[in-house]
């Protein structure tokens, strides 16, 4: 599903920001990338979601090396990716119902079956009573949770999630989390990018632990490192 | 949701400088249409020039002796009434018609005043001729012929003078034509660089689009169908303006009540032709903005 093999980032003439990553996600996995701020995680995450092309190194997507691929594939690939993104990019001028229906718009799936799905997964987030609210209007974690919705609406093959429940409250944080894991129940590659390790250690899922820009600990087993 | 107007992903309908592209459309569709009207006018013009003489000529003799040139002229004229019966017995003429010295004082009378006295003047005796355009008769012979009758004489096919104004006419014509591609060109230019900066203004929408699976051509088609909607609205705006000023164009042509001048009165397909003016002017701006979307967005990596 994704395959990094020695990749290296760096922006401009700066530093190395991925320092020869290797990895691979399994179809149907679930997996955690911890590290501190600044260790690469968002990174990589741009690179899985197609918005960087590595330095050096090679990127491989549903069994696609992405570096040859055209304009027209790699839309049609990022259909198949659902994104949170940390800083959420919702359209401001759009309503959560608006935002959460964009990709089935663009997809061209977009109808009265997909209004109906959308007003589903907006109340299963908590979002019944701010369908036609404004991004602005709402609170950090209520427009979280319209970015989610956006994410999983199409039910992508791969969820990537980066900083997923950094403004949830825990009871709302576990809960989004289930509803990746049932997302990954059906098919779907999960990997989330967090540095909230209490939240990771509730899950038995496999974690990837970046430091300084290279995997520290590879695909390592969050169940060894949980308490028991 | 489906009730409700469904808005487009890139809020281009907010952008100040989409704001006022239907002005400066209408300005264009209103220059495009006088100069259109401009173009019609002459070719009609050149139609009527060319028409209305072709199947004629005037035979002009010198002045005539002192005491012939009151009414009934041909019969008191020798050389007036030889060259007439010469005229009548050419094959290829069909109607001969000597102008009286009342007709002559009234085609001389917008230059020289009320107060001609037709006495004092050496004026030429004219004889108008139709001739059979499809038979028509030997000029040189012709000209010959009456030359021999009445030394002197002139026959005049009109064709010198008539050429001169034709392409008077046919470069006016084309000079409309000219100014309604520039106009329409100037659009165009204008169109791309909205659409660019509309592009710049909305980088972060556009980015989001294309992370969520947008093919180019989906953002070109929101760029297009606002361009489309704001060139529609322009030209209109600019037809509804044109057409007053075509009107009152026309009113002060029918004052002049001059046969050179030409007829502003528009034939529906004319009409057409300017009405289609909206619409060109809105697939110019939805094609140029579609163009520069993806393009522009092309280069992008």
């Amino acid at each position: 599903m994704v395959r990094f093999e020695d990749v290296v980032l760096r922006y401009g003439q700066g530093p190395e920001i991925l320092k020869h990553v290797s990895l691979q996600f399994d179809p149907g996995s679930y997996h955690f990338l911890v590290g501190a701020s600044g260790a690469g995680k968002s990174s990589l995450l741009r690179m899985m979601y197609l918005a960087q092309h590595p330095t050096a190194g090679r990127v491989a997507l549903f069994g696609r090396n992405v570096a040859g691929l055209t304009r027209q594939e790699t839309a049609v690939l990022r259909r198949r990716i659902g994104v949170v993104f940390q800083d959420f990019r919702l359209l401001e001028h759009l309503t959560a119902r608006e935002n959460v229906a964009l990709p089935l718009q663009i997809s061209g799936e977009a109808g009265a079956r997909s209004d109906k799905d959308v007003e589903e997964l907006l109340t299963w987030v908590g979002l019944a009573d701010h369908m036609d609210a404004l991004p602005p209007t709402l609170s950090g974690g209520q427009q979280q949770r319209v970015a989610i919705a956006r994410a999983v609406i199409g039910r992508p093959s791969l969820l990537l999630a980066d900083e997923p429940t950094g403004n949830l409250d825990d009871r709302m944080a576990v809960r989004l989390l289930y509803l990746f894991e049932e997302l990954n129940k059906i098919g779907t590659t999960v990997v989330i990018a967090t540095h909230n390790e209490s939240l990771v250690q509730r899950f038995r899922h496999p974690i990837t632990r970046l430091s300084g820009g290279e995997i520290a600990a590879p695909g390592g087993s969050a169940a060894a490192e949980a308490p028991a | 949701m489906s009730r409700r107007r469904k808005r487009q992903a890139v809020p281009l309908d907010r952008d100040a400088s989409g704001r006022y592209l239907p002005l400066l459309v209408a300005i264009m569709v209103y220059l495009a249409a006088l100069a259109l009207a401009g173009a019609m006018a002459a070719n009609k013009l050149a139609a009527r020039w060319d028409s209305g003489l072709a199947g004629s000529l005037t035979v002009q003799l010198p002045a005539a002796p002192p005491g012939a040139e009151a009414e009934g002229a041909a019969q008191q004229d020798p050389a007036l009434q030889a060259v007439v019966d010469l005229l009548e017995q050419t094959p290829g003429v069909v109607t001969t018609e000597v102008l009286q010295s009342g007709e002559i004082s009234a085609l001389l009378e917008p230059w020289l005043g009320e107060a001609l006295l037709i006495d004092d003047l050496p004026l030429p005796r004219l004889i108008a001729v139709t001739i059979n355009p499809d038979q028509p008769p030997d000029l040189t012979v012709l000209r010959r012929a009456v030359l021999a009758a009445a030394p002197g004489s002139i026959v005049d096919d009109h064709q010198r003078w008539l050429a001169h104004l034709l392409d008077l006419a046919w470069a006016v014509e084309i000079m409309a034509i000219v100014v309604v591609a520039m106009v329409l060109s100037a659009a165009a230019i204008m169109v791309a660089f909205v659409t660019r900066m509309g592009l710049a203004a909305h980088d972060q929408a556009i980015e989001l689009l294309h992370l969520i699976g947008a093919q180019d051509s989906y953002v070109a088609k929101q760029f297009q169908s606002h361009a489309l909607s704001l060139g529609l609205r322009g030209g209109l705006i600019g037809l509804a303006c044109a057409l007053p000023t075509l009107y009152l164009g026309r009113s002060l042509l029918e004052r002049i009540e001059s046969g050179l001048l030409p007829e502003l009165a528009l034939r529906p397909h004319e009409w057409s032709l300017l009405i289609l003016l909206p619409v060109a002017s809105a697939l110019v701006t939805m094609f140029t903005a579609r163009v520069t979307v993806l393009r522009t967005l092309a280069r992008m990596p």
